[in-house]
């Protein structure tokens, strides 16, 4: 057993602990949600306060008439200890339980902050044991009164019968009735469940205070030990009605103060009731649909079933999601559902089928895109609580869509891209309760639909425009293929991004002109080195820019190739290779494929083992007048068959560059005389070695770019 | 407790007891500041919540962001005063001790430059709109223009990525990996955050993965860039005798394999792997039907405007985006450079906009005529304005303008926000007057119209918990419709 002072001190960090967090539970009360398990020991508040209370009793009468019998000092601690110990204990479990009960009202608050004085107090009594007497008496005086002030609060604070046990969920289960059984009482399903939640637990079967007890029809109608409760009385009105009706701050409001209270519908709920009669029997289907008692007990109905569904359990929606349609509520906690489909070319109806589950809480449908018939129109006719839906591009006929009108909840509708014209869209719109619609239609432009607009002024129609009177340019075909080099033959494809464009091209170098020029269909196929211009041309539309480009048929190759004179060292790049390696510069002149001279003249050497014939060489060269690259001045040929003595072949000169010519690869070509063979050939390409006047590099040499040599 | 232990454990009952009780005091507190503190939920959706926190306004953005910070004063804040005192020094009174960039610092006079372009009003908020931008001055009913933007930043990288991710150093999530982690997209076939490139003509800045960076998130969850070609999805077709039920099976295969890699080696990186070739798979079958314009009416081509036929172009890129918006993506993201016009001004700009009136415009009357306008938000703007004083050598044709961070103009549509002109800057351009709103306050903003508490919606890394809109940031209803 420990000693008397080893208990006391257990007993003193107790208490160190257990004060200041009841000072702060007390404080913040309001912020605080305790579990299940707290919300349990909360409720041994009631049985476990006796202990403080006769205690704190008799140590006050202590204090004050047996000062002279004092038992030694330590025992006084022990006992004051455990007495503290106790009150704060439960002071913290008082707490715990006002949150439960959604206690509210004055009488809490001084009833909660009395406990605590009590819990201080009776912790205070330790230290005080040395002080003067008369202090204690007066100490013990105070505590009395807070005592007997807080328990009298506490006792008009009574529960009801469900002192011990575990508590239930939410919802008191008992017998909440069909709303669609049609034999269902007004009583059964609205007086009943009200009673039972509010009025039961002192007016019924273990508890009749007043000893009136409300759980049976007959026990209702037998009233309380002061009569009747229903009939009224010579002041106009029954007992039970007064009493609901009575203002909060009056003593004989029911239900009393503290206790949960009624909810503006429930009383009204129970002032029809018995206004009409207080009828055990009368049916809720016998009301007219609009009689506001109907419409009351409907929704308490509803919320009563919500809220048994709606505690964080509403129904997954993973079965209704897939890679081609997504099902989501709106937001976190919303029972409300939008679904959205995409892939037309993937849309299958049994996912639309599907839905059906959830017909009634679908508040949004996006089907843009959708393959749709009337058959799907049928599905979505379900979905009573839809309120925005999307059909642009559905491939629907208007006259299908009118059925939706019978969604009385739908109020947005989009679809454009459903062609009508202005009287079909007239007939949709009447007797429409939507208030915002959005259409384009391809047969009836904005100027056309305006006098149907102007007869529904409450539906804010957006029209699309058709932009019929605006005329564009067509953009640019474009060729399939990069290159540009090709042996044997070659399959040109050319396509453009528009449907219905009309493709006319030339090979001869001409213009291609849209009555006379050939028409693309699949292919073009070329033989030779031709110069490809394409254009694009479509009913309605400006026609496009020219497209150019050259395709070279890649010559003979030299069985060796070499460069007399050095390119420029900034476009060396693989020296003579860079030549026959089939690889055109494109208009990029740093991409590594170019050679390029300008202090002195290109001269190379393409050779082969033996004799070969050739008939032409032509060089492809780059032009850009304002960078200083002219084109080539001159070829020169020389042919040989030792590879030291060359004679001359041919020579031809080229037109000078002028400031207009444009920016861009072009072929330069010398012709053989006929017959024309040798092991080697010698060629010398010349650049322009001043610059023209009219140039801003006026008489410095121009540079000369080469990229490929096709010998043929 | 003997003096020996005492003072070993440092401990006695005084302090022992005062420990205990502000220790258990501090849990009752705790639990009341957290609720739900020991409910033993899972750490994250304590703090995050489920997403959205509440009914979203939008459910999707398009951002059009405008690379290179577009001059202000030449397009949307009209001043006059400016045009008065052309060629005045800027006073300092106005200027406040702003700081310079290294571009203009070293220049003697900060002579004032009104702009060269004409305004006028247009609609019934009268927003001022300059004579560059026609289409979008025609829709001025639609925008909820905000003149009073400011941020710190100076320079374009810090300035970009403060307005990406919320902070001016790099390596955080950007807005559309916040979106795609908070709320994925509506199509399993798309991914969540795209991102396509435009260049103008003119002084272009530019733009970095850094921007669409996932930073420490799950990689998912960066944007996907397309290509500015006419194949904006490379390699997308399966190669010549593989079908797609060969396709099934290969990556069926491959994806157990890298499920045996991530068992062993546990790299997250490996299921981002296995996710981006399933999304890679999935996106075979939707990308070409939103790429082709095949089936797209001439009515839409026309109001779009001629480049939009033109792969790459800004025109495509927001046609395309309108495709991928209404296909389910969430966030698009457009930039478009050139804005930077230090100099040069008057020139390079009328290019940008010619480049972005017609196509900005097309997109929300297009959004609007389908109904899905107000569902989608769009945003339009730089990363800071320019400056009222002339960057290099003033003259009447021609100016330039450097950078100017403390106010500048973006504009919205859609989206739930509300129409109208909002926030003001002092005669001279210089400053804000009325309802100053930080690059925080304007994420916060579009949080909030996408459903989301931008401070509960967070992420924890390396110990501290980030968010997008950092450490500040406040909501700003007056934008909200």
């Amino acid at each position: 057993m420990m000693s008397e002072k080893k208990i006391y001190q257990i007993l003193d960090w107790c208490l160190w602990i257990l004060n200041p967090l009841l000072i702060v539970l007390a404080i913040f009360s309001n912020k605080i949600q305790p579990g299940l398990f707290l919300q349990w020991m909360g409720k041994f508040h009631p049985l476990a306060l006796h202990f403080p209370i006769v205690f704190g009793i008799l140590i006050s009468i202590y204090f004050l008439f047996f000062q002279n019998k004092r038992i030694p000092v330590e025992t006084e601690k022990l006992l004051l200890a455990t007495n503290a110990l106790f009150a704060s204990v439960v002071a913290v479990f008082g707490i715990l339980l006002s949150l439960q009960n959604f206690y509210d009202g004055e009488i809490i608050i001084w009833h909660k902050w009395g406990g605590v004085a009590i819990a201080i107090l009776s912790w205070l009594f330790i230290y005080i044991l040395n002080f003067k007497i008369n202090f204690k008496r007066i100490l013990a005086i105070l505590f009395l009164i807070v005592l007997i002030g807080s328990t009298h609060k506490g006792a008009q604070i009574t529960h009801g019968v469900n002192a011990l046990s575990f508590p239930e969920s939410a919802n008191p289960a008992s017998e909440v009735a069909n709303t669609e059984d049609s034999t269902a009482t007004i009583y059964q399903l609205g007086v009943a469940p009200i009673l039972n939640q509010k009025c039961i637990s002192c007016h019924g079967i273990d508890k009749s205070k007043a000893n009136l007890q409300l759980h049976t029809p007959e026990s209702i109608l037998k009233g309380s030990e002061n009569g009747d409760i229903l009939k009224s009385s010579l002041k106009g009105e029954s007992v039970f009605h007064k009493r609901i009706h009575l203002p909060m701050e009056d003593e004989e409001h029911m239900p009393p103060d503290g206790k949960l209270q009624l909810t503006p519908d429930e009383l009204r709920i129970l002032t029809l009731w018995i206004k009409s009669g207080s009828n055990f029997e009368q049916r809720l289907g016998g009301l007219a649909k609009d009689d506001s008692l109907y419409l009351l007990v409907n929704k308490y109905q509803a919320a009563a079933n919500q809220k048994a569904s709606l505690n964080f359990n509403l129904p997954g929606l993973e079965e209704f999601n897939s890679n081609y349609c997504s099902v989501n509520y709106l937001f976190n906690g919303s029972d409300e559902v939008e679904v959205n489909f995409f892939q037309g070319a993937n849309y299958n109806r049994e996912n639309l089928k599907k839905l059906e589950k959830i017909k009634s809480s679908i508040v949004s449908l996006n089907m843009q895109g959708m393959p749709l018939t009337k058959d799907d129109i049928d599905i979505v006719l379900q979905f009573s609580n839809l309120r925005k839906v999307n059909l642009n591009s559905t491939g629907l006929e208007i006259g299908s869509l009118e059925r939706l009108k019978s969604l009385t909840k739908l109020k947005s509708v989009s679809i454009s891209g459903i062609d009508f014209d202005e009287t079909e869209f007239d007939k949709f719109l009447d007797g429409a309760k939507f208030t915002a619609v959005n259409v384009w239609s391809q047969k009836a432009g904005k100027k056309q639909l305006e006098k149907v607009i102007a007869k529904y002024p409450d539906i804010k129609i957006i029209v699309g425009d058709n932009l019929d009177d605006e005329v564009m340019k067509i953009s640019n075909p474009t060729i399939a293929q990069d290159s540009t080099v090709f042996s044997g033959r070659l399959n040109v494809k050319l396509k453009h991004l528009l449907k219905g464009t009309v493709i006319k091209y030339t090979t001869d170098g001409s213009e291609p002109d849209s009555l006379k020029s050939s028409e693309y269909t699949n292919s073009i196929i070329l033989t030779e080195n031709t110069v490809l211009k394409i254009k694009a041309y479509k009913p309605g539309w400006i026609s496009s820019d020219v497209v150019q480009r050259t395709f070279y048929k890649s010559g003979i190759q030299p069985d060796t190739i070499y460069l007399i004179t050095d390119p420029h060292p900034k476009y060396q790049n693989d020296g003579a290779k860079t030549l026959i390696n089939f690889q055109l510069g494109e208009s990029n002149t740093s991409n590594g494929e170019w050679l390029a001279y300008r202090d002195y003249n290109m001269e190379f050497v393409a050779g082969f083992n033996q004799q070969k014939p050739l008939k032409s060489v032509t060089i492809n060269a780059f032009t850009d007048i304002g960078a200083y690259i002219f084109p080539i001045k001159s070829i020169t040929a020389e042919g040989s068959n030792d590879g030291k003595n060359f004679e001359n072949i041919a020579k031809v000169d080229f037109p000078d560059g002028k400031e207009s010519d444009p920016r861009g690869a072009g072929s330069f070509s010398c012709n053989f005389p006929a017959g024309t063979s040798y092991r080697y050939f010698k060629f010398t390409v010349t650049n322009l070695k001043k610059l023209p006047p009219w140039h801003r590099g006026k008489g410095e040499p121009a540079w000369i770019f080469v990229d490929e040599l096709f010998l043929n | 407790m003997n003096e020996f232990n005492e003072h070993i454990l440092n401990q006695n009952r005084r302090k022992f007891l005062t420990r205990l009780s502000l220790g258990v005091g501090g849990l009752a507190l705790g639990s009341l500041l957290i609720p739900g503190l020991f409910e033993g939920k899972k750490e994250e959706e304590l703090f995050t919540g489920v997403l959205p926190h509440f009914a979203p306004k939008a459910k999707r953005i398009i951002y059009l962001f405008q690379n290179g910070a577009p001059s202000q004063l030449e397009l949307f804040d009209y001043k006059p005063l400016l045009q008065k005192m052309q060629g005045e020094e800027l006073p300092e009174s106005i200027r406040m001790g702003q700081r310079l960039t290294g571009m203009t610092s070293n220049q003697a006079k900060f002579p004032l430059a009104g702009s060269k372009f004409s305004f006028a009003q247009y609609g019934n908020n009268g927003a001022w709109f300059s004579e560059i931008l026609p289409h979008l001055a025609g829709l001025s009913d639609e925008l909820c223009i905000v003149k009073s933007m400011f941020t710190e930043a100076i320079n374009h990288d810090p300035a970009l990525t403060f307005f990406q991710t919320g902070a001016q150093v790099g390596n955080r999530p950007s807005m559309g990996s916040w979106l795609s982690y908070g709320l994925g997209s509506e199509n399993k076939n798309l991914p969540a955050f795209c991102v396509l490139l435009s260049k103008g003509k003119g002084n272009g800045q530019g733009v970095y993965s850094k921007l669409w960076s996932n930073g420490f998130l799950d990689s998912i969850h960066q944007g996907v860039q397309f290509s500015s070609g006419e194949e904006p999805v490379k390699y997308l077709t399966d190669p010549e005798f593989i079908n797609r039920t060969d396709r099934r099976a290969m990556l069926d295969e491959i994806s157990a394999l890298n499920n045996e890699a991530y068992k062993n080696i546990g790299d997250p990186e490996i299921v981002t792997k296995i996710q981006q070739y399933e999304l890679a798979y999935r996106m075979q079958m939707a990308v070409p039907e939103i790429t082709s314009l095949q089936n797209e009416p001439e009515s839409i081509i026309k109001m779009y405007g001629a480049d939009c036929l033109v792969p790459g172009t800004y025109a495509a890129n927001c046609l395309l985006a309108r495709k991928l918006s209404e296909n389910g993506v969430r966030f698009v993201q457009l930039y478009h450079q050139g804005w930077d016009t230090h100099g040069n001004l008057p020139k390079e700009i009328e290019g940008q906009c010619k480049d972005v009136d017609q196509s900005s415009a097309a997109l929300i009357k297009d959004l609007k005529q389908r109904g899905l306008l107000d569902e989608t938000l769009v945003i339009w703007g730089g990363e800071f304005g320019r400056t009222n004083y002339c960057q290099g050598k003033l003259t009447p044709d021609n100016y330039g303008r450097d950078h100017h961070p403390r106010c500048f103009t973006i504009f919205m549509a859609g989206g739930g926000t509300k129409p109208g002109v909002f926030g003001e800057t002092d005669d001279f351009g210089y400053n804000i007057t009325k309802l100053p709103v930080h690059v925080h306050d304007f994420q916060a903003t579009v949080m909030h119209l996408m459903g989301i508490d931008h401070e509960k919606f967070t992420f924890k890394n390396q110990g501290r918990r980030y968010r997008l809109t950092d450490v500040s940031g406040k909501v700003i209803p007056d934008l909200i419709a």
